[in-house]
């Protein structure tokens, strides 16, 4: 071969190529996930190329977490930034607001897509009536319990607290019950119990209840009169302690899961039902992770294509069984594999007593100053009905601040 | 003595350059303020005429509607296209292609959208009983081409929207601000001529010419600017009139066609003339009368939205006439020239800082005089200004304490507090770290001191161990029922402390947390200041009978003053801006007593989404800290040997 025709075979190969490269959709995807839930988000990336047969490419790249949401908001309204992205609902109300970066994607919509749902997953994707992203997988806290000292799990408070009692030992610090329960996140499964509430439907701030007081009660009955929980938990003490034997259950959520000591042998079971609260269960707040579309996508349709697929119950099955998500697609939840295993089985089972958490951004100044008032309480400082009534207040006075008319 | 000489003892030049610059900007900025007061007016036409056609529609059924629509479209040559969207529905469209009523197709999605948003943001105004989001959205993408989409409300629910697209740039829609040259060439030779008897001395200081110079300066310049101020609102009230007439015209044809009753009576207010939210702007009445008089007010108040650049465009004018009549500009320009080189070396780094910090900084300021927040970051930076607002609330808000029956109730969020705290923070970390640090370093540098070597790394590890470890381990310490802290205090038989319980137990923490990290520094630098002190010194001393706190009283501070200064200057800043500690260890426990400046503009910026009060409250930081490091160099001195 001569130089001249190695030139010109170079030139119609290179040809080729780009032109199989441009009938190709490049599409980005943005994540924050790391070892095996990186890995399969990466496997169903791939299959969805191999499925598309070479007209969609997907790009994933992995952000580190603390910088992820930063790094949304400042690239995306710039025109910058992936075609779709994976974040939790927590997110969504600030990023609608602002404008720019989240696509609306209810016009594309089918059907087929808004039933094949677990419940209440699409109203963690859905602001002020509009939807934004599709469900990808969920997260909250459950009841688990060391087998060895709790042999079966309480169904209600009062045999939670009989159990609890005879674990409790404060004197060489073993108890019967632990969990982060200054933390409004974690206490939000008994507040929506009593039908406490953050936020009403038009979004006005409820937070100071007659049903949010009783629960704030309800927990320091636990803690005071009952005796069952130690002082100052954090996530780290509730660990250890767990870990160490010396108490008998905890509320936790699937992130804990790999934390617990491989000496402890582990039960899960549905929060209990609280009588007190007229028998109604714990319902935590579920925290939901979506896929968005960027608005500033160039190829929102296919961008769209690609994010139903990982709602799908082909990609949900990859996600869950390899992944270790609890997916969102209602009949992953019939198969088998899913179905035997205890762990996944145990978070779907929580599912119907949950409820997901405000997407709302005025959420983030709740955290605060109701941690303050749940410290305030514990310590004996202040009664449930001034912490919390001091509270909404504050929390009333930042959202006033937010919402200021033109 | 030659002209070009004299000129150049006089106010001439000083005069000449900053009165071009200032009148050329200010000319220019009128140009652009008439421009921007002709796209104001085409946008209230524009939303004049969607509103009326929102309202002719209001109860009407789907072919009423259409016939309407195209029936409307006619009514105005400079309406081009209408369309009304309900739903996934196109209800109406004066477009025979698109063959409406149908269904939206998949690429008319920013359509559906649009429609939802507008839902969103009446129900959000209803819903907080603020208005906040505009419900009126109008773009221009190219001059004159206008599309402006509102809700389309059917029987007084939202149904969906209303868009209209127009060409609006007739010559009868075009004021113009009648432009002569002549009056700025003349101000401006005016001033030439005055500046060339002005004789300023060469001295830095001010003298009677010199504030001649500045007065005829400002003469000149507001002169020029007031005459054209005048002119932009006659430009107003010209333009205000056309809008008037276009109402009223329009009007008379709704009235005809029986789509909308002609209100005639001029105290009811005009519902087609509204800003963005659709608040009537009541500059015309539902007659469409309008008297002049009345908008004497209402013209300097739309056109008061150039005259903070004016005031921008003076200062600069004043700044750049300093420099020039104190010599300044020669002698930059002097220095320039000599060391030309010098300039193009520093000059990637100089980019660098620019792009890196100074542009970040600029932009942080600039943001303080707004009212950015997460919800209205979107808006045009001119609609947020809101001046000095921020700052007034953050330092004049004194609401310090509350009497109460129970005794006083300090209010832990107020600004003189957090100051208070972070004040005290600062002065006890410097405090523990410079004593801590000389006690180790006078210790270290004993002479045949055996194992110094593993002495020194032992010291400095607390240093090099990343601070936010160091910070979550004694967070951890400090834990009331399993930190080691208290199982050492009850080992002992005392009681344990609940530490980030109480006000002072919790700024002991972040005190402890800090000494630990802060002392290695301050150890290293006196050491290295100690050793360099020539021991015959103190053998001079011991000769002339000094004991040892003689020697350390009159060799060892004197000599250790230079180098401890200015570490004291740099840690003094980084601890007054010590977020890691305070955010990990007690994170401003309780209720936020022990909150510092940053943690406090942190949470204020990531957690209540108040972007530009935060932005206010570190600018108050900075001010704070620039007038420390001045006052703290004038004082001491200290840095002038280096």
């Amino acid at each position: 071969m001569g130089t001249i025709q190695r030139i010109l075979v170079a030139a119609v190969l290179f040809a080729g190529m780009t032109i199989g490269k441009a009938q190709a959709t490049e599409l980005v995807l943005w994540h924050a996930y790391r070892g095996a839930e990186k890995a399969t988000i990466e496997k169903v990336a791939k299959l969805y190329e191999s499925k598309m047969a070479g007209k969609a490419k997907v790009t994933t790249l992995a952000i580190p977490y603390d910088a992820y949401a930063d790094k949304i908001s400042a690239s995306i309204p710039r025109g910058k930034g992936p075609d779709v992205f994976i974040y939790a609902q927590d997110r969504l109300g600030g990023w609608v607001e602002s404008g720019k970066t989240v696509e609306p994607i209810g016009f594309y919509m089918d059907d087929a897509t808004h039933k094949q749902f677990l419940p209440g997953m699409l109203d963690a994707m859905t602001y002020k009536g509009t939807i934004y992203g599709l469900p990808l997988n969920y997260k909250s806290i459950t009841l688990i319990y060391n087998k060895a000292l709790v042999k079966t799990p309480p169904k209600n408070t009062t045999e939670l607290v009989k159990i609890a009692k005879a674990l409790t030992d404060a004197n060489s610090g073993r108890y019967g019950l632990a969990y982060w329960y200054t933390n409004f996140y974690f206490h939000a499964a008994l507040m929506n119990a009593f039908g406490g509430r953050v936020f009403d439907q038009d979004g006005k701030l409820v937070l100071n209840s007659p049903e949010t007081v009783a629960s704030i009660k309800q927990m320091m009955k636990w803690y005071k009169q009952d005796g069952i929980m130690p002082t100052e938990p954090s996530e780290t003490l509730v660990s250890s302690m767990f870990n160490e034997g010396k108490v008998g259950m905890v509320f936790n959520g699937p992130w804990y899961i790999g934390e617990i000591s491989p000496n402890i042998d582990y039960g899960l079971a549905v929060l209990p039902v609280v009588d007190e609260a007229g028998k109604k269960p714990m319902r935590p707040w579920l925290t939901i992770e979506g896929a968005y579309v960027s608005a500033s996508s160039k190829q929102k349709e296919a961008a769209y294509d690609f994010v139903a697929f990982l709602a799908s119950e082909e990609a949900g099955l990859l996600l869950s069984l390899e992944g270790r998500q609890l997916h969102t697609n209602a009949a992953i939840y019939n198969d088998k594999r899913v179905a035997s295993d205890r762990i996944l089985k145990a978070f779907h089972d929580q599912l119907s007593s949950a409820e997901p958490m405000p997407n709302r951004a005025e959420m983030t100044m709740v955290w605060s100053p109701v941690t303050t008032a749940m410290n305030k309480v514990v310590k004996g400082n202040s009664t449930p009905e001034a912490a919390l009534r001091e509270a909404a207040a504050a929390v009333q006075e930042s959202i006033t601040a937010l919402h200021k008319g033109r | 003595m030659k002209l070009p000489a004299y000129l150049k003892r006089t106010a001439f030049w000083g005069l000449g350059i900053s009165l071009l610059i200032t009148l050329a900007l200010s000319a220019w900025l009128f140009r652009a303020g008439v421009n921007e007061l002709q796209l104001q007016q085409r946008h209230r036409i524009a939303v004049m005429h969607a509103n009326a056609l929102s309202l002719a529609i209001s109860s009407t059924d789907v072919e009423e509607t259409a016939k309407r629509v195209r029936e409307i479209q006619k009514f105005d040559p400079g309406i081009e296209s209408l369309i009304v969207v309900k739903g996934t529905q196109l209800v109406a469209s004066t477009n025979a292609a698109d063959s409406a009523p149908r269904q939206l197709k998949r690429d008319e999605k920013p359509l559906y959208d649009l429609s939802n948003l507008l839902r969103t943001a009446r129900e959000t105004n209803r819903g907080e009983g603020v208005v906040r989001n505009k419900t009126i959205w109008v773009e221009e993408n190219k001059p004159g081409h206008i599309q402006v989409s509102l809700p389309y409300l059917l029987n007084g629910e939202f149904a969906g929207i209303v868009q209209m697209r127009f060409n609006l740039l007739q010559p009868a829609m075009n004021i113009r601000l009648e432009d002569s040259g002549a009056l700025p060439i003349l101000i401006f030779f005016g001033a030439l001529l005055v500046g060339g008897f002005l004789k300023p001395t060469s001295e830095r200081r001010m003298d009677p010419a010199k504030l001649m110079a500045i007065a005829a300066f400002l003469l000149s310049a507001l002169f020029y600017q007031q005459q054209r101020l005048d002119r932009l609102e006659q430009v107003w009230v010209n333009g205000n009139r056309v809008v008037a007439a276009n109402y009223l015209e329009t009007a008379e044809q709704y009235d005809r066609a029986g789509y909308l009753p002609l209100v005639r009576d001029p105290a009811s207010a005009n519902l087609w003339d509204t800003d963005h939210y659709q608040r009537p702007l009541e500059l015309i009445a539902a007659d469409g009368s309008s008297t002049d008089t009345e908008y004497g007010a209402k013209a300097a108040d739309r056109t008061s939205f150039i005259k903070p650049i004016l005031w921008a465009i003076d200062i600069l004018g004043i700044g750049i006439l300093l420099l020039i009549i104190f010599g300044y500009a020669e002698r930059m320009y002097a220095a320039f020239k000599q060391h030309i080189y010098a300039y193009v070396y520093i000059a990637p780094a100089m980019i660098g800082m620019f792009v890196l910090v100074f542009f970040p900084f600029a932009y942080g300021i600039a943001l303080a005089f707004t009212d950015t927040t997460l919800f209205n970051e979107s808006l045009p930076f001119q609609e947020r200004l809101i001046g000095l607002a921020n700052f007034k609330a953050i330092l004049g808000d004194f609401n310090l304490y509350e009497r109460t029956a129970d005794g006083i109730i300090w209010n832990y969020a107020n600004f003189y507090w957090t100051l208070f705290i972070t004040v005290l923070w600062t002065v006890s970390n410097v405090f523990i770290g410079v004593t801590v640090g000389f006690l180790l370093a006078m210790a270290l540098n004993t002479e045949g001191l055996r194992g110094k070597a593993i002495y020194r790394v032992l010291l400095i590890l607390p240093w090099a161990i990343p601070n936010y470890i160091t910070a979550l381990v004694w967070r951890g310490m400090f834990h009331p029922q399993f930190g080691v802290i208290n199982q050492v205090l009850q080992m002992f038989g005392l009681e344990p402390v609940k530490w980030f319980d109480g006000v002072v137990s919790s700024f002991i923490t972040g005190v402890a947390t800090n000494g630990w990290l802060s002392f290695p520094f301050m150890m290293v630098v006196i050491l290295g200041a100690l050793q360099s002190i020539p021991r015959d010194m103190y053998e001079a001393a011991e000769v002339e009978g000094a004991n040892r706190w003689q020697r350390l009283r009159f060799i060892t501070l004197p000599l250790l003053k230079p180098t401890l200064i200015p570490a004291i200057v740099l840690s003094v800043v980084w601890t007054f801006n010590m977020f890691n500690i305070i955010f990990l260890v007690s994170g401003g426990e309780p209720a936020g007593a022990n909150e510092i400046l940053v943690t406090k503009a942190y949470k204020l910026a990531f957690e209540n989404y108040q972007y530009a009060y935060a932005a206010a409250y570190s600018t108050v930081i900075f001010i704070i800290l620039l007038a420390y490091g001045v006052f703290q160099t004038r004082v001491s001195k200290a840095t002038e040997s280096f």
